[in-house]
């Protein structure tokens, strides 16, 4: 479904009001109503409401239950997490580099928002043969399936039209990535063997806040065709000491 | 103002599968409940006998009668996802009791125009295969079961269906006008006074309230804001782009038939279907069109139902009836409970009244009747209920202030004409049995009211936005 229709690039006048409305419900805060945007804007009603209604359905702004108000919504995490350099507390990395010297395959850091995953320390021995394959496909990649199980629903992050196939192990079907997605859900980790590159495989466990946000994960790869559980234990040993570092 | 801006953690409709149709499979479900080919061929031959020379400007007319509902419904599908349709909607504007009426009234239009479908799909498909009487009843209730496991089995897989089989019929239909345009060279026949017929106000209001018929069901994507990719979008597009390319669609058939009929005889123009019976002589044209005709019958059959039971899992989960109603198949993601109460009602009733002898073309075009009183009824609930949901929420500016009170009052007079009108068959026979079947929801309503008013505390339950779909922090919890 073409994203644009009715607000083209040869409109620029549209596109800076569109981002003006959703500075202000940012800068008014969570319950602004459309007529205060309007009337902070100085804009035509209409034009308000209208551009507010754009903004709603494309899931940058959440009208709330009571239909008045309006508050950002979870898609804006996504601008925000591309935008903003990652950073990575001193203690955290330390404790990453700790487990480096335990295991003898790949550890990452990746930290999360709301819907991105950014890969924010590799392993400078093993690195990650591609750090883009892994923020991209997010199906494919054990990292990415901890994102796409902390989803309400997994397809407004990833519209089952863009499952790549990577690999010829690669999940492609949208009922696979369910299946997939329901095991992570239950065992609290998630694997994946020859699904990016052929021969390689990882494992991810989840750094969760006290509110059960995902905020971050330790990646282990392994250059052996099968997801390395056995380094399993050591993963989850890391994540309990980086708990309260990251959240 | 205190407001309230608490957010649940799970959807007052969780269960149904989430965000998985495309806008084509949005689109396939109106498309589909509207059954445009199966109206190309049938309506400009009953309009033309009323309306004459006015029948192009009758569908015309009522194109924009359509397109002023659509707008009005468009209204409420950019700011809300519902899954009870326009009875949901209404009842953002008009409270519980209004949308109780108008809610009752959907569910009289969806099923009673999934039953004239279903009897639809058996006798064309009786005519294709040479058969008759008792077989049209068999073929109602193979049908029907077939449309009922198609509507179960996954919301995505029927509008698959409906979404191919739409393209195939409207393809045939095209096909089969062309072929006779292009074939046509007589001189004026018998019909041609009937055809160029003086215009005579009565006649045109009858040919509009006809032509409106034609485009009912249009509204149904709007049972499908949880199903949905990107609903707030994708239904609004789906309810106005339909009725516009139908409304294209209808004026080209009109035109050609208007081209048509007025070389034929007045016997061919009288018939059910004219273009049937003027491409008697080449048979395959014949049996292509029972084919394409059958086909959207039967993807009416579905849509109407998938739209019928989404309105009852509204009323299900509102506790306006039975919460039973409200569950959903764990599998399949669709309200499984809900078609197992419609499914027999659609499919009963047509088969009853065929076995107790009545003529199926009566069948069919009764319950069709009925069902366009129920919609007609709760269109003009929705478009009172626009402007009225706009100022509750602060929104209201004067283009829906009068584009919903026009429509309104216009929509009034559709179902004035409709109701008095005795050149329709049976017109207001069929007007006290829609009265009827409205009775049990009023009555309904009157005990709640009296009795529970609590349980009418939740009409028009929608996808709220939850605690995961805002911001991870922005709100305070």
């Amino acid at each position: 479904m073409p994203a644009d229709r009715g607000l083209t690039g040869r409109q620029p006048t549209a596109v800076q009001s569109a981002l003006s409305v959703l500075e202000c419900v940012a800068s008014l805060g969570a319950g602004v109503t459309a007529k205060e945007v309007a009337l902070a804007l100085d804009m035509p009603p209409a034009t308000a409401y209208r551009l507010l209604n754009l903004l709603v359905g494309e899931e940058y702004l959440v009208r709330l239950p009571d239909l008045r108000g309006f508050a950002l919504g979870r898609k804006v995490a996504g601008l925000a997490g591309a935008i903003a350099p990652v950073r990575v507390p001193r203690a955290a990395l330390a404790v990453v580099h700790a487990l480096r010297s335990q295991v003898r395959a790949g550890v990452h850091l990746v930290v999360y928002t709301a819907t991105t995953l950014r890969v924010a320390d590799v392993d400078p021995d093993l690195p990650l043969a591609s750090v883009e394959l892994v923020e991209r496909h997010l199906h494919a990649s054990a990292a990415g399936r901890l994102l796409l199980g902390a989803q309400p629903e997994w397809r407004d992050l990833l519209p089952p039209s863009r499952l790549a196939r990577l690999t010829a192990a690669t999940l492609d079907r949208p009922d696979g990535v369910d299946a997939a997605l329901a095991a992570v859900r239950t065992q609290g980790w998630a694997g994946q063997a020859g699904e990016v590159h052929e021969g390689v495989a990882c494992l991810a466990v989840p750094v969760r806040s006290d509110g059960g946000l995902l905020v971050a994960g330790v990646v282990v790869t392994s250059a052996r065709a099968v997801v390395p559980a056995e380094h399993l234990a050591a993963a989850q040993r890391c994540v309990a000491e980086l708990v309260p570092l990251l959240s | 103002m205190p407001r309230s801006t608490a957010l649940r953690r799970t959807s007052p409709v969780a269960g149904l599968h989430r965000r998985r149709l495309s806008f084509a499979e949005v689109l396939a479900q109106s498309v589909s409940a509207l059954a445009p080919s199966a109206a190309m061929v049938t309506t400009p031959g009953i309009v033309l006998v009323g309306s004459g020379v006015a029948t192009l400007p009758a569908f015309l007319a009522a194109t924009v009668l359509v397109l002023l509902v659509g707008w009005c419904v468009s209204v409420f599908a950019r700011r809300m996802a519902a899954v009870g349709g326009v009875y949901s909607y209404t009842a953002k504007g008009l409270g519980p009791a209004g949308a109780l009426l108008g809610g009752w009234s959907l569910v009289i239009g969806y099923a009673a125009v999934s039953m004239s479908a279903l009897t639809g799909c058996a006798l064309y498909l009786a005519a294709l295969f040479g058969l008759s009487g008792p077989w049209i009843a068999v073929l109602v209730l193979l049908v029907g079961g077939l449309a009922g496991w198609c509507t179960v089995r996954g919301m995505q897989l029927s509008a698959r269906v409906a979404l191919a089989l739409e393209v195939v019929s409207i393809a045939v239909v095209l096909v089969v006008l062309t072929v006779l345009v292009v074939r046509a060279d007589g001189g004026p026949g018998t019909a041609a006074p009937v055809v160029d017929g003086d215009v005579r106000w009565s006649g045109v209001a009858i040919g509009v309230v006809l032509g409106v018929t034609a485009f009912m069901g249009f509204e149904s994507a709007g049972t499908l804001g949880v199903e949905a990719q990107r609903p707030l979008l994708a239904v609004p597009r789906a309810v106005l782009w339909t009725p516009a390319v139908a409304g294209v669609l209808f004026l080209a058939a009109a035109a050609a038939q208007v081209f048509l009929l007025r070389q034929a005889p007045l016997e061919v123009l009288m018939s059910p279907v004219p273009i049937s019976a003027l491409s008697a002589d080449i048979g395959w044209i014949s049996q292509l069109l029972d084919v394409g005709i059958a086909a959207s019958f039967f993807a009416c059959v579905t849509g109407s139902t998938n739209a019928l039971a989404r309105v009852l899992f509204s009323m299900g989960r509102e506790g306006v009836l039975s919460a039973r109603l409200g569950r959903t198949h764990r599998r399949f993601g669709t309200p499984w409970t809900a078609l197992l109460v419609a499914v027999p009602v659609v499919l009963g009733v047509p088969l009853i009244a065929l076995l107790a002898g009545a003529a199926p073309r009566s069948v069919l075009t009764g319950t069709l009747t009925v069902s366009a009183f129920g919609y007609v009824l709760a269109y003009v609930l929705v478009c009172l209920a626009a402007p009225l949901f706009l100022r509750r929420i602060g929104e209201l500016t004067r283009g829906p202030l009068a584009g919903g009170l026009l429509a309104a009052g216009l929509w009034t007079l559709v179902l004035v004409v409709a109701g008095t009108g005795s050149s329709w068959q049976n017109g207001r026979w069929l007007a006290v049995v829609f009265l009827a079947a409205l009775l049990p929801g009023v009555l309904w309503l009157a005990w709640l009211r009296w009795r529970r008013p609590g349980r009418l505390r939740d009409v028009g339950v929608y996808d709220e936005p939850t605690v995961d779909s805002v911001l991870p922090g922005s709100l305070a919890a």
